[in-house]
C-alpha cells in the first residue's frame, strides 16, 4: 500500500539529482568565467547549458526527470582589445568566455528553488508515511 | 464480516489510496518543473456520491424501476483545469500551485488516517461493552 509513497520519493529524488547536476554545470560556468585560451588567438571557455527531459521509468511507471545532454552555448565570445595579453591574436584582440555571471547566479537561484520544492515533496511524503504507520498505535 | 467490508473503512481506504496516487502525480509535476513542454497533471477529484452509491448500492425492488446509471469509468483518471501560466519553454508547472496542493493533500490524508483510527476505536468500544 505504501508502495505509492516510495514511488513519490523516487520521483522527487530524480528531481533532486537533476537540479544538483544543473547546479554543477552552473558552478562550472561561474568558475570558468575568466578562463582564457591557452594559445594566442585560441577560443576561451565556452558556456555550457543543461537540458532536462522527462522519461518514463518503467520500474515505477511514472515520469521521472533526467538530465539530458549538456550543450554548448553558441553565442559569440566577448572580444576586448588587449595587445599585451598572452591569449591575444595577431591584431591584439582577446576573446573572453560568453559567461554572464549575473545570468548564472539567477539560474542558480532558480535551481535552488526547484531543489527546495523537490525536498518539500520528500518531507510531505515522509510525513504521510509516518501517519500511515501511526494508525497502528490506535 | 471482514473489516474491509465496513463501508466507512472501505471508503476511507479508497480515499487514502487516491491521495497516495495524487502525491505521486504531484511529485512528477515538481520533478519536471524545468522540463520543456511538460504539462502539469492532477487527478480528477474523488467523487463522494459515487463512492457512497458503491458502498451502499441502491436495490431495485421492482424490475420496472429505472436502473442506477452511476458507476463505471475510472475515478483515478488524470484531468486538470487550465494552467495558471505557461512559461516560455512550454512548461505549465507552477511551484506555488504544486506546494499548495501537496500541503492540502497531506492534511486530507492526515484527516483520513485520523478518521480511520477513530472508526476502529468505535468498533473496539462496541466489542468491549
Amino acid at each position: 500500500m505504501s508502495m505509492d509513497f516510495l514511488k513519490s520519493l523516487t520521483i522527487a529524488a530524480s528531481g533532486l539529482r537533476a537540479q544538483m547536476g544543473r547546479m554543477r554545470i552552473i558552478t562550472e560556468n561561474i568558475a570558468n568565467a575568466d578562463s582564457l585560451a591557452t594559445t594566442p588567438g585560441g577560443d576561451p571557455y565556452r558556456r555550457r547549458i543543461v537540458t532536462f527531459s522527462s522519461e518514463l521509468d518503467r520500474s515505477i511507471g511514472a515520469d521521472v526527470v533526467k538530465l539530458g545532454r549538456v550543450q554548448p552555448d553558441n553565442t559569440d565570445f566577448l572580444v576586448r582589445h588587449e595587445p599585451g595579453n598572452p591569449a591575444a591574436n595577431a591584431q591584439g584582440d582577446v576573446k573572453y568566455p560568453n559567461v554572464n555571471t549575473l545570468v548564472e547566479l539567477t539560474d542558480l537561484r532558480d535551481a535552488q528553488r526547484s531543489y527546495e520544492a523537490n525536498l518539500n515533496i520528500v518531507t510531505a511524503t515522509r510525513k504521510m508515511m509516518q501517519l500511515t504507520v501511526d494508525m497502528l498505535k490506535g | 464480516m471482514p473489516i474491509n467490508d465496513i463501508p466507512i473503512l472501505s471508503m476511507l481506504r479508497e480515499r487514502m489510496q487516491w491521495q497516495q496516487a495524487r502525491q505521486q502525480v504531484l511529485a512528477e509535476n515538481v520533478a519536471n518543473a524545468d522540463t520543456p513542454d511538460y504539462q502539469a497533471k492532477d487527478l480528477a477529484p474523488l467523487d463522494f456520491s459515487q463512492q457512497l452509491t458503491a458502498a451502499l448500492p441502491l436495490e431495485r425492488t421492482n424490475p420496472n424501476h429505472i436502473a442506477d446509471a452511476s458507476g463505471g469509468g475510472s475515478q483515478f483518471a488524470t484531468g486538470g483545469g487550465g494552467p495558471y501560466e505557461v512559461r516560455p519553454r512550454g512548461n505549465t508547472v507552477s511551484h506555488e500551485d504544486e506546494m499548495m496542493k501537496v500541503a492540502g493533500n497531506q492534511m486530507d490524508y492526515e484527516a483520513a488516517t485520523e478518521m480511520y483510527t477513530h472508526s476502529l476505536n468505535l468498533i473496539k468500544l462496541a466489542v468491549k461493552e
